[in-house]
């Protein structure tokens, strides 16, 4: 017995605000691009023609097709990245600090930025990156080079640069999780069983954690995926993903086109995320524990 | 003679030096962006900063039309506030609506996930069009605040969720053989109890609006919330101001959250000490 | 090396001449976390295929022991030697040991059979060779129907199974047990024991068994480890400390004793006479006799009292019945003191009721039904 009865009405009636809500503004509007992205002709009406046209013209063009491999390329290495860097900050804050006040001090560093503007965080980046920025100005002041490096701002690097520093605690957090749920005794019963500590990571507490590390490759994959704000800020013109591609035909009024780019995001996300689902599933998650 | 945890702390010292090189990186910049908006009025968008003054913070509060962010500042925060409030009473009621078990709750988790998942990109675009079918006008207070209620709500709920998994229902129980209605018991213990949760929920709900950028892109129209009048004045020149504006909000965020996890706080202890007490 | 110079305890169980058959010897062992002091002085001699069970309260120290003999924790002193080699400082992987954890720690993520398997893999045993023998072993816990199952979807008594065979596996010179059947339901228990014990005499592994419950203690363990506040209290086999409490706090912690506290009064042939607050009793002693004045305890078991008085019983005690409860085997009355204490006066369950609830009686015991502690007791 609660405040609630079990299959009443009203725990029916109560969920229809926010389900209604979801449906009209997340549902809906993704059905419409799909909608859109198969429109023939030129007028914004819902009376055009449906086509196949649109993605041929998309798949026609190279351009494109580089953009597309080159969107995957960057994500990959995003993921690959922060994957490793968050893997082994979440196991040094859970398991490596001892005192309780460190921890907490070390993880709200990590974590408070994550409450803050990510476009201002991009921003912060501009002045590391330029050509007189920070980074070269340090490098030119060791003498590590003679003349200033041209690799940072407008470039691929930079962004990678300031996306690892916007992403990492996406991949850390779920990690941090599932290593907090790992019962000391486990990795001491390995030990007494003649497992050496790194047979007890990469057969008990790897395995365990997995799940987390699976969420957070999600959740980066997802953000850099539709990243085009960072992309902007310190790409400039010069660099541009999937996403801002969709930006760019939206103010070119290019609806279809633009539709065309956001159903091909959505469904690398979709392949993204089913291939995850597969190898955890992440309904299971509570039920072990 | 060592023993095998010290010789195992090896690599606690290698892990320890990457997460503080990591956080050094992730901070420096931030506060590098502090530091640069107080650079003199000849200062550029680096360093050398040419001196130090006030005088990049004395630009933004004199701005006229085209950089004044007073505006848009009022606007963000009004829709972070509606945003939040909204979640609050949305969460609380799906979250209450999941403990009913009614039919369909599987789907009703997904949807909402599934409001986690969608890219803001994509959700803005679509909204877009689907009210430029409609004939609605864009504006920050309406087609704005529905989006991203959509990208709040989910968060809350989330919170609302794991806070309702830990609590006990004894208590619930108790009150209602009491002989209290299911509505008062929910009222007069229910709600004091999850309050900490309900915090949370709203500091989601806050935060995230006050900070989203892709969503409010394509909804806004012509009258700008914060983070876009930021990035369309990074279009326009990219001057120190920036950094100021930068540098505000951000002071603004952790106080903000500084404020949320004190309260949450706060809240904790009270109801762990009412529940020891009632134990 | 002399290891008897180093051990402050009298009465180790283990003949001298077994010593080179030691599975386990601690000597001096000592372990502090910040100020507080753990383990302070532990030193205890384990001959080959021993039941030990380390008996005490919780925070005894008991848990923290095991842990320095696994290699869980290192401790601040003393040596620790398994099979007679020292290992105090081998990692817990180099020791010939197992453990068996309290909630059995099964790792959620393998199946039985991987799981029961793990110790052999480690031991890079060849790959047929552990098929067999988590065959062979499953099977003789019979618990082979379960090899495909993980460890969420089986039962305690299941469980408690597969870490033992998980532990037993690799046939380790002793096995730790921390608690071992505490999560198990009480039906189960009694039968698990028996099993464990039957175990434990066909394999010759010694065991080491920490608990808190005294029944398990005494009917399982040759020698039975006492602890209280980081040190052995006593140690020797079950019918000494029931019989023959060695301190004040034995006497209290081992179910049905009478303790009582007082001052040396006179020191005659072999007894003393004894002033405690509820009379004067005598008790007999062992050398060194105390010296006059000096503050002594002693105990009596609830079964040599008796209210059918006969001039053996010297030592003699009026107290109010306040409750009686019927056991079956016996019958427990229990009396306030005059000084407020309780009194325990056990009666063959057999016999027929003589006393009943309010009832004021006069109880006697022998003097030599006495047990003098050593030291003046907590």
């Amino acid at each position: 017995m609660s405040t609630i009865r079990i299959r009443s009405p009203a725990s029916y009636w109560l969920a229809v605000p926010a389900a209604a809500w979801m449906l009209g503004v997340v549902v809906v509007p993704i059905v419409l691009l799909v909608w859109v992205s198969f429109w023939g002709g030129r007028a914004f009406s819902t009376a055009s023609p449906l086509t196949f046209d649109n993605y041929a013209r998309f798949f026609a063009n190279q351009t494109y097709l580089k953009l597309a491999l080159s969107t995957i390329v960057h994500t990959a290495t995003l993921m690959a990245v922060t994957g490793v860097l968050g893997y082994c900050i979440a196991y040094f804050l859970v398991m490596k600090v001892r005192s309780p006040g460190w921890r907490l001090a070390l993880f709200l560093a990590f974590v408070v930025p994550f409450w803050t503007s990510t476009l201002i965080r991009a921003i912060a980046w501009v002045p590391f990156l330029g050509v007189n920025g920070v980074i070269n100005q340090t490098l030119m002041f060791v003498g590590a080079t003679q003349s200033p490096i041209e690799a940072f701002l407008y470039s691929r690097t930079g962004i990678t640069m300031a996306q690892v520093s916007l992403y990492t605690m996406l991949a850390a957090g779920p990690v941090v999780y599932m290593l907090n749920a790992i019962a000391p005794q486990l990795r001491e019963a390995a030990m007494t069983l003649k497992a050496t500590p790194f047979t007890v990571f990469r057969r008990i507490v790897f395995p365990l954690t997995l799940p987390g590390v699976v969420i957070g490759q999600v959740l980066v994959f997802l953000n850099v995926m539709s990243d085009f704000a960072t992309v902007a800020t310190i790409g400039g013109n010069k660099h541009a993903l999937l996403s801002n591609l969709v930006l760019l035909f939206y103010e070119g009024s290019q609806i279809r086109a633009a539709s065309v780019v956001a159903v091909l995001l959505m469904i690398c996300m979709l392949v993204g995320v089913v291939i995850a689902l597969r190898v955890v599933d992440i309904r299971r998650l509570g039920a072990e524990r | 003679m060592i023993g095998w945890k010290g010789r195992l702390s090896l690599t606690g010292w290698i892990l320890g030096a990457i997460t503080l090189v990591f956080l050094a990186y992730q901070w420096l910049p931030i506060f590098t962006l502090g530091l640069l908006s107080f650079s003199g009025p000849t200062g550029g968008t680096t360093f050398p900063m040419n001196g130090t003054s006030l005088h990049w913070y004395e630009e933004l509060w004199r701005a006229t039309v085209m950089n004044d962010f007073k505006p848009p500042l009022v606007r963000s925060s009004l829709l972070a506030l509606a945003c939040s409030a909204t979640t609050i009473v949305l969460s609380v009621m799906a979250a209450q609506a999941m403990r009913g078990q009614f039919r369909g709750n599987g789907w009703f988790f997904y949807l909402m996930l599934l409001g986690i998942m969608a890219p803001g990109i994509l959700v803005g675009f679509g909204f877009a069009i689907m009210m430029r079918l409609m004939g609605v006008e864009l504006s920050w207070d309406t087609t704005t605040f529905l989006v991203q209620v959509s990208w709040t709500l989910p968060f809350g709920f989330l919170t609302m969720l794991a806070v309702f998994n830990r609590f006990d229902k004894k208590v619930e129980e108790a009150a209602l053989t009491l002989g209290a209605s299911r509505l008062t018991a929910f009222r007069r213990i229910t709600l004091p109890l999850v309050l900490p949760g309900v915090i949370g929920a709203g500091l989601f709900g806050f935060s995230l609006s006050y900070d989203e950028y892709a969503r409010s892109m394509f909804t806004t129209g012509p009258d700008a919330t914060l983070p876009l009048a930021v990035m369309a004045q990074l279009d326009r020149q990219l001057t120190p101001e920036i950094y100021a504006v930068g540098t505000t909000t951000t002071f603004f965020s952790l106080i903000a959250v500084l404020f949320f996890t004190l309260a949450f706080w706060a809240m904790r202890r009270s109801t762990s000490l009412r529940r020891s007490s009632s134990a | 090396m002399d290891a008897l110079a180093h051990d402050p305890v009298e009465g180790a169980a283990a003949p001298a001449h077994a010593r080179p058959q030691l599975d386990l010897e601690l000597i001096n062992i000592r372990k502090r976390y910040g100020d507080f002091t753990a383990v302070d002085g532990v030193s205890l001699k384990v001959s080959k295929g021993q039941f030990v069970c380390l008996l005490g309260p919780s925070g005894c120290g008991k848990t923290t022991t095991l842990r320095c003999i696994a290699g869980l924790e290192e401790p601040d002193g003393g040596d620790v030697l398994i099979g007679g080699k020292e290992a105090t400082r081998d990692p817990p992987w180099q020791r010939d040991i197992a453990m068996m954890f309290q909630d059995f720690a099964l790792f959620p993520h393998m199946t039985v059979a991987k799981q029961v398997g793990f110790g052999l893999e480690m031991l890079k045993k060849p790959r047929a060779e552990i098929a067999q023998r988590v065959q062979h072993i499953l099977k003789s816990f019979e618990i082979d129907g379960l090899a495909d199952r993980k460890p969420a979807s089986l039962s305690g008594g299941q469980r408690q199974r597969v870490a033992l065979a998980r532990a037993m596996i690799t046939e380790p010179r002793i096995l730790l047990l921390d608690e071992p059947i505490g999560a198990l339901d009480y039906s189960l228990r009694e039968t698990v024991m028996l099993e464990l014990k039957l175990l434990q005499q066909r394999t010759g592994i010694s065991f080491i068994w920490v608990t808190h419950d005294q029944n398990e203690a005494f009917s399982l363990g040759d020698l039975v480890v006492v602890m209280n506040h980081a040190r052995i209290e006593q140690q020797g086999p079950p019918e000494e400390i029931l019989q023959r409490p060695a301190t004040a706090f034995v006497a209290g912690f081992v179910q049905g004793n009478n303790v009582f506290r007082g001052r040396v009064k006179e020191v005659l042939a072999g007894m003393l006479r004894i002033e405690t607050p509820v009379g004067m009793f005598l008790v007999p002693w062992v050398a060194p006799p105390p010296m006059l004045g000096s503050e002594v305890s002693f105990s009596v078991r609830a079964e040599q009292l008796t209210d059918a008085l006969s001039e053996r019983h010297v030592n003699r005690l009026s107290a109010v019945c306040t409750a009686v409860e019927y056991f079956g085997a016996v019958r427990r009355h229990v009396f306030e003191r005059s000084d407020g204490e309780v009194l325990k006066y056990d009666q063959f369950g057999a016999h027929a009721a003589r006393i009943v609830p309010g009832q004021r009686t006069v109880l006697g015991w022998p003097a030599e039904a006495a047990v003098l502690h050593a030291g003046a007791g907590q």
